[in-house]
C-alpha cells in the first residue's frame, strides 16, 4: 500500500517527515490525561474474571429443586406425565361414573317398588 | 431457586387439574351413557345377570304389582291426613288419634307384607343363588333402611336430652 504524502510542502520530505510524527505523537500524549490506576487494580480485574468464568455454587436444597425443574422441564416426560395423568383419571371417572349410574338405577328400583321405605 | 419452585409449583397444578378434568369429564360422561334407558328393572338386570326371558317374566310381576303399591300408598297418605286432623289442635294424643295411629301402623304393615311378598315373587323367577341373593338385598335395603332411622333418631332424641 503507497502512503500518500499529504504535506502541502512537496519538498519536505523522509526523515524530516518521521521526525514531525514523533513530536506529534509525543505532542498527543502529554495533552491526554491519563487517571491513575487505583492500587492492585490488575488483581481485582482478574479476580472479577475468574468468579464471571466459575459455575454458580448451589446449596444443596436448590440443587435437588433445580435438577427436579429441569427433569419436569423434559418435553418427552412432560408428555407421558400428561399421558399417565389423563388415563389414570379417565379410567377412575368411569368406575366412578358407572358406580353411581348403578346406584341411581337401584335408587330408581326402590323408589317404584318400596315408596313408603324411602321415608 | 424462585424460577424452579414457580415451574414445579405449576407443574403440579397442571397435573392436579389434568387429573381432576379428566376424572370428571369421564365420570360425567359414563353415568349420562349408562343412565339413557331409564327403565325401573335396568338395575335388577345388570346387579342380578338376568336373561331376557327371566327379565320378561320380572316386568309382568313389576307392572300386577306397581297398581297395588300405589293403592296402598293412596290409603297411607289418607290415613295420615286423617291423623293430623285428629291431632289438629290438642296438646295431647285424643283415643280417636291413637285409634288413627294404630290404623296407620296397620296399613304400614300390609304394605310391607304386600312388598315383601313381591319381592319373593320376584326372586322365584330368578336362578336360586340370584333369588336369594335379591330377596336379602331387598330387605337390607326396605326393612332395614326403617332400623336405621328409628336408631338415628334414637341417637337424635338422646342428643336433644342433652342440649335441654
Amino acid at each position: 500500500m503507497n502512503k500518500e504524502n499529504i504535506n502541502p510542502d512537496p519538498g519536505f520530505a523522509g526523515s524530516s517527515t518521521e521526525a514531525c510524527n514523533a513530536r506529534l505523537s509525543a505532542l498527543l500524549h502529554t495533552s491526554r490525561a491519563t487517571p491513575a490506576l487505583p492500587p492492585r487494580f490488575p488483581e481485582g480485574v482478574w479476580r472479577r474474571i475468574e468468579e464471571a468464568d466459575a459455575p454458580v455454587k448451589t446449596t444443596g436444597g436448590i440443587a435437588w429443586l433445580d435438577a427436579l425443574a429441569a427433569l419436569v422441564l423434559r418435553p418427552r416426560l412432560a408428555l407421558a406425565t400428561v399421558a399417565v395423568l389423563m388415563i389414570t383419571g379417565t379410567l377412575f371417572g368411569a368406575r366412578d361414573g358407572s358406580q353411581a349410574a348403578h346406584q341411581n338405577a337401584q335408587a330408581r328400583y326402590l323408589a317404584a317398588v318400596a315408596p313408603n321405605s324411602l321415608h | 431457586m424462585n424460577r424452579s419452585l414457580v415451574i414445579l409449583l405449576g407443574a403440579l397444578v397442571l397435573c392436579a387439574a389434568l387429573l381432576g378434568g379428566s376424572y370428571a369429564v369421564s365420570r360425567r360422561v359414563c353415568q349420562n351413557c349408562m343412565s339413557k334407558s331409564a327403565s325401573d328393572l335396568d338395575w335388577l338386570q345388570q346387579e342380578f345377570h338376568l336373561s331376557g326371558a327371566e327379565m320378561v317374566n320380572i316386568q309382568k310381576l313389576h307392572e300386577g304389582y306397581l297398581p297395588k303399591c300405589a293403592e296402598m300408598c293412596a290409603k297411607i297418605a289418607a290415613k295420615k291426613l286423617e291423623l293430623e286432623t285428629a291431632m289438629n289442635g290438642s296438646t295431647n294424643v285424643s283415643p280417636a288419634a291413637q285409634q288413627k295411629l294404630a290404623e296407620l301402623a296397620a296399613l304400614r304393615a300390609q304394605c310391607q307384607a304386600q312388598m315383601l311378598q313381591h319381592f319373593t315373587e320376584v326372586g322365584q323367577t330368578m336362578p336360586p343363588e340370584q333369588g336369594r341373593r335379591y330377596l336379602a338385598e331387598m330387605q337390607r335395603l326396605t326393612l332395614g333402611l326403617h332400623e336405621q332411622t328409628e336408631s338415628s333418631m334414637s341417637g337424635s332424641a338422646g342428643h336433644e336430652h342433652h342440649q335441654h
